[in-house]
């Protein structure tokens, strides 16, 4: 990163109000280990519900007593797969066809969204762009918070809020078996395009980013960032390996602990303190895929950056792109790598998180 | 390294401009005397510098931007988009500078100091060479062990020629009649030649094999290659590697620390030891210094005798006459690299 140091004594305004930022945060909470049964070693459902509430000044993730307080308020979708959700689910989730969700589409620009394409998956579970909506999964996992990112996408007009601790922290009625029959919906878009970002927009910012210019951020574990040679995360698929220019390296695990989000002022100390980002201005993110980086898109979001926006093409579209390779380059020998400790919980498979995370 | 533009003419007023990589100055001193005359502020770690339409332009490593210095000191960063210039070459009238922290050389418009473009090459560019006419550059990859080949007209890479298994090329240089290319295999321990004529088109494969290889000292990293010779020192081994064009050896020099450069002073030939206090030739002449010398620069035309030294861990500058030894040093910011002669 570039820029001045803080000073030795926090004298300058900016690392005050950074401070005051990350004493704010650290105000809110979500409940954790702390929270003990009642008996001693055993620990009841009303207990696993107790761990995953949210409180204080963190957006979107709610915890198991907003839902059951507004049951039947809120459209909650299901973003595990088929046979998951045929397994156990809140009752009357209804499952977003999660391959709909990660559409892309073509442009002069690069890969975009697919914003009609979403919004039919939307319209085919009953989906209407008003809906207040709750989303789950076995945790907080990308594949929840790519159905976020999906409904901002397309517009989405009702509020969306992620589940935190999945469906193991909901100890109200749950359902199984086939899924119940919703009225399909014409769901019609209303693309958020300052959702989202380019290759050329990124092309023509080569060399501001994390500099003068927005923040970027790639979520990819570190030996993707780094290009480590001989690392089996190497994408095989890839032309090359490395990173945007000026990208800096912020595993998106470090979001998650277990399967709830991580202590808000653990990811403010992660993406301010360490990774130096600006919550006031734009913040960038990329992954392998445009699943895993929505983790922290909404993350970002949920602890108060103002304008977070992801490259739907990734860096496989970037690393493969054809022709003028000078106007994208990969930088390779950069290592701002901001060291997480998450863990993703839930089950394998068809849980809630990215197989290529 | 003489400027950029070639030029050999000799005023009397001339400045040694040193990179200094610690302390992120240029620094300045009359080249007669030593005086030192100044600092200029350049950026993150500034390694080399050139100079071209009479400014001294600076590679900063730690930026992904290259620092232009007027002669009234006025400073202009140009961007190039890519984090670590590190190697300046000029080709058909424009700036290369190759980013060695990302995969694409930078091209700059001297004139108007502004980038015109970034031409894609293997990752991690180092060193760059030119051959005669200026109508391909060589391009050295340490990561993905080619030298790539760039047509200057089009600012394409037209072809990569493959320097080897697991090869991380360093230096690369072309011989004087522009009809050889060279390039330094760290890893290996090797120097490959190639042709750098041919009807290279289209991507890598299509460039020709290596035409010749030879076995060098531990740890080389650049190398020295006239019309018909060529030096590769050995930094690990203390040993210099001398070779014909087609590369069969004829001679491997002894005796040295840790030999980092090999310099032609009016007719012999000097080596620069980053081990040792001293400039040493083949044929066994020795001149002092005050420091063990990382980098050196040839000061002047035909007929002159004189090396300006950088001693990178000594935080000194010298300049050395091979005939009467230390004409002057100076203390130096930190860790100064190559200089340049303006």
């Amino acid at each position: 990163m570039t820029g001045q140091k803080p000073d030795a004594d926090g004298a300058d305004g900016e690392n005050a109000t950074r401070r005051g930022l990350l004493r704010a945060a650290a105000g809110a909470t979500v409940a954790g280990a702390a929270s003990t049964a009642g008996c001693l070693s055993v620990t009841t459902p009303a207990d696993v519900a107790a761990q995953n509430e949210v409180s204080g000044n963190v957006g979107h993730f709610v915890g198991p007593s907003w839902l059951a307080d507004n049951r039947e308020d809120a459209v909650v979708l299901d973003a595990r797969d088929a046979e998951r959700f045929r397994e156990e689910r809140i009752y009357r989730a209804r499952r977003v066809p999660f391959d709909a969700i990660t559409a892309r589409k073509s442009t002069d620009e690069g890969a975009v969204p697919d914003t009609d394409a979403i919004a039919d998956a939307f319209g085919e579970i009953g989906l209407t762009p008003d809906d207040d909506v709750l989303v789950y999964g076995a945790s907080v996992g990308s594949r929840v918070t790519r159905v976020a990112f999906a409904l901002a996408a397309v517009g989405h007009e009702g509020a969306i809020r992620v589940l935190n601790g999945g469906l193991s922290a909901w100890n109200g009625r749950l359902g199984t078996g086939s899924r119940d029959r919703v009225s399909p919906t014409d769901y019609e878009p209303d693309p958020a395009t300052s959702t989202w970002v380019t290759r050329e927009w990124l092309a023509d910012g080569a060399g501001t980013f994390n500099a003068d210019g927005p923040g970027l951020v790639d979520v990819r574990m570190p030996e993707a960032y780094l290009a480590a040679a001989g690392s089996d995360v190497l994408n095989e698929d890839h032309d090359r390996h490395g990173h945007l220019p000026g990208a800096i390296d912020v595993h998106w695990v470090g979001n998650v602990d277990g399967r709830r989000m991580t202590d808000p002022g653990r990811l403010v100390q992660l993406y301010e303190v360490e990774g130096e980002l600006d919550r006031s201005e734009t913040v960038v993110v990329y992954g392998g895929d445009n699943v895993d980086p929505t983790s922290t898109w909404l993350t970002l979001k949920a602890i108060g950056f103002e304008d977070v926006r992801l490259y739907d093409g990734g860096f496989g579209e970037w690393a493969n792109v054809q022709g003028d390779r000078g106007r994208y380059p990969v930088e390779t020998a950069t290592n701002v790598v901001v060291e997480t400790d998450g863990s993703v919980g839930g089950d394998d498979g068809g849980g809630d998180f990215s197989c290529t995370g | 390294m003489t400027g950029g533009d070639g030029r050999t003419d000799a005023p009397a007023d001339r400045v040694l401009a040193v990179p200094c990589e610690g302390d992120d100055l240029l620094a300045l001193f009359a080249l007669d005397t030593g005086e030192r005359l100044g600092e200029v502020p350049v950026g993150s770690h500034p390694v080399h510098a050139t100079t071209c339409r009479g400014r001294t332009v600076v590679a900063t490593m730690g930026e992904r931007s290259v620092t232009a210095v007027d002669p009234s000191g006025e400073v202009t960063r140009v961007e190039t988009g890519v984090l670590g210039p590190s190697h300046f070459a000029v080709a058909n009238g424009e700036l290369y500078v190759s980013c060695s922290a990302g995969d694409a050389l930078a091209v700059v418009d001297p004139e108007t100091l502004t980038l015109v473009d970034r031409v894609a090459v293997g990752a991690e560019p180092h060193e760059l060479a030119v051959a005669s006419g200026g109508e391909r550059l060589y391009s050295g990859s340490r990561r993905e062990g080619v030298v790539d080949v760039v047509d200057t007209g089009s600012r394409e890479r037209i072809g990569a020629i493959d320097a080897g298994p697991d090869a991380r090329v360093q230096g690369v240089a072309v011989s004087s009649d522009g009809e050889r290319g060279y390039a330094v295999d760290q890893r290996g321990a090797r120097v490959v030649a190639f042709e750098t004529g041919g009807d290279v088109a289209g991507d890598a494969a299509s460039a020709g094999p290596v035409r010749a290889e030879a076995a060098v000292g531990a740890d080389p990293y650049d190398l020295v290659a006239t019309g018909n010779r060529v030096f590769v020192p050995g930094r690990g081994d203390g040993v210099v590697h001398e070779f014909d064009r087609e590369l069969e050896l004829t001679a491997v020099h002894e005796g040295f620390s840790r030999p980092v450069d090999v310099f032609e002073v009016a007719g012999d030939w000097w080596v620069l030891d980053a081990g040792a206090a001293r400039l040493r030739s083949f044929d066994g002449a020795v001149v002092e210094t005050p420091a063990p010398g990382l980098v050196a620069t040839p000061v002047g035309g035909a007929g002159d005798r004189r090396l300006a030294v950088s001693h990178y861990d000594d935080d000194r500058v010298s300049l050395v006459d091979v005939d009467s030894g230390t004409v002057w040093t100076a203390e130096s910011p930190a860790y100064p690299f190559g200089s340049v002669v303006v």
